[in-house]
């Protein structure tokens, strides 16, 4: 299939992913607003309103942490389902298995777009200031997209190899939420575990390092970002080899396990 | 008559096994097709006639690539495609029969503006009218083949795969998806046509071969080999009814 295609293709798929999904809601398309303030709202009680304790900061700082790991979460959990979920079709044509997964995860991009403004003109209404730093936030980005889509295709893989896998993968996304530092702040540990949690966990780093950005103006371990996105693009290309060497037998696995 | 022809495609002692989950089978080994060799010649139509769960569909998704076999080869000649035409492509219920229709013919290699181009024609062919822009799930089960059958037939390929799609809609579009059908059929296109009927497939086929269990039983002349399978199956009933 010609690069061009596939890519019109995902773009396609994603867009009426998403225009399926809005239809089957009567607010449609303003969920996709109304989902991250609500999250906000949810924090607002429990932790202002209730715990009385934190002030507007903590707030901030738990929405940042939570809309970002939302995108890496639900991507990687439906991606990984995509090629089963497909089944109908994986039966029926050739096509890359990569193209499953794909469409989830742009569906994702398409739909955190929008979680992302909202973000900032919540920080901005809150008295954060845009600043040049923010400019850090497209590196930042592009790697947690290299991310979510390298764990995408793995978990498209997985299963289709095992169905159980599926479970594992969203045990592993709520113990990867408590381990990311979503809820606490990694720098409040001791510095050898903050480095330990930084060093082991990309999505700590990347967690750590959108708050960095967007709340202190601080840029992030630019070397360190480097490292995630370049051991993650690898992944990537590996995987992206395998599902094209291996197309007939991810069918199989699919119709069959 | 099949002979002086090209072979556009050859498979060779093709055998098809998996794991199932259960622990059932030869020790959770599925055999779907054994050592099945076959050619296909450019132009003609091959018929494959057998009961339910003998291996019809499995034979075409490994023709058309979408399973490699065990063992065996499937060889495809110069730079030939071959598409499976099926009903109800993957639909997703809750967009329309148009957006559906689209990602059909673009999944299957259409371009964008190939694929819109489509859009009229079948409309008009599945006498959908309004309902092409209502979402899927509100279609009947006659409304939803009808389209199906019609967004499979818009595909131009090098080699039709055809898997038991003649039995949609009501009477009327029956016969004039038939007709459709046959008028593709009976051109240069090279086809694959599975069955479970003995009648279709002995009016539309030059060859046919017959699938029992996983293995060729018979090959040949199309009146002769369903005439052979309409006997077996005639006597495996007249047995269950003595039984």
């Amino acid at each position: 299939m010609p690069l061009l295609h596939y890519l019109r293709l995902i773009d396609i798929m994603a867009r009426m992913g998403l225009r399926a999904d809005a239809t089957r809601f009567f607010l449609g398309y303003i969920w996709w607003i109304l989902e991250p303030l609500l999250w906000v709202g949810i924090f607002y009680f429990v932790f202002v309103t209730i715990m009385g304790t934190r002030g507007p900061d903590f707030l901030m700082f738990l929405a940042t942490g939570k809309l970002v790991f939302v995108w890496f979460s639900k991507s990687v959990t439906q991606a990984s389902n995509s090629i089963i979920g497909a089944k109908g079709l994986v039966g029926k044509i050739n096509v890359p298995k990569t193209l499953f997964p794909m469409a989830v995860v742009q569906e994702g991009v398409y739909r955190q777009a929008a979680v992302f403004v909202m973000l900032g003109i919540i920080l901005i209404i809150n008295g954060y200031t845009a600043t040049a730093t923010w400019w850090y936030l497209v590196p930042l980005m592009i790697v947690n997209y290299v991310v979510i889509v390298a764990c995408a295709f793995v978990g498209a893989c997985l299963v289709c190899l095992a169905r159980d896998f599926a479970q594992i993968i969203s045990l592993g996304m709520i113990f990867l939420m408590f381990t990311s530092g979503v809820f606490f702040d990694v720098r409040a540990l001791d510095p050898e575990k903050t480095k330990l949690v930084l060093d082991l966990n990309p999505i700590a780093f990347l967690l750590d390092a959108y708050r960095q950005i967007m709340m202190y103006s601080t840029a992030p371990d630019m070397l360190h970002l480097f490292t995630i996105g370049v051991g993650f693009g690898v992944l990537l290309c590996v995987m992206v080899l395998f599902m094209r060497r291996r197309s007939q037998y991810l069918a199989l696995r699919a119709l069959t396990a | 008559m099949s002979e002086n022809k090209h072979i556009v495609l050859e498979l060779t002692e093709v055998s098809l096994s998996y794991h199932s989950a259960r622990k059932t089978f030869d020790r959770g080994r599925h055999h779907v097709l054994k050592d099945v060799s076959m050619q296909l010649y450019d132009g003609e139509t091959l018929g494959i006639i057998g009961r339910n769960g003998v291996g019809k569909t499995t034979l075409l998704q490994l023709i058309a690539g979408i399973l490699a076999p065990t063992r065996g080869q499937v060889k495809m000649h110069s730079g030939k495609c071959a598409s499976l035409l099926t009903l109800g492509l993957g639909f997703k219920p809750d967009l329309s029969g148009r957006d559906n229709a689209l990602l059909s013919a673009m999944l299957q290699g259409s371009s964008r503006q190939q694929a819109t181009s489509f859009l009229n024609d079948i409309k008009e062919f599945s006498e959908l009218g309004d309902s092409f822009t209502e979402p899927v799930k509100n279609y009947s089960a006659g409304m939803r083949s009808r389209l199906a059958f019609t967004t499979a037939l818009m595909t131009h390929v090098d080699v039709l795969l055809i898997d038991e799609i003649l039995s949609v809609g009501d009477a009327h579009f029956r016969g004039k998806a038939l007709t459709a059908m046959q008028s593709r059929i009976t051109g240069e296109q090279t086809v694959v046509f599975v069955s479970h009927m003995a009648d279709q497939v002995e009016k539309m086929c030059d060859r046919v071969i017959w699938l029992e269990d996983g293995h060729i039983v018979a090959e040949g002349d199309p009146g002769e080999v369903t005439s052979a399978y309409a006997e077996s199956v005639a006597r495996m009933n007249n047995d269950n009814v003595a039984k």
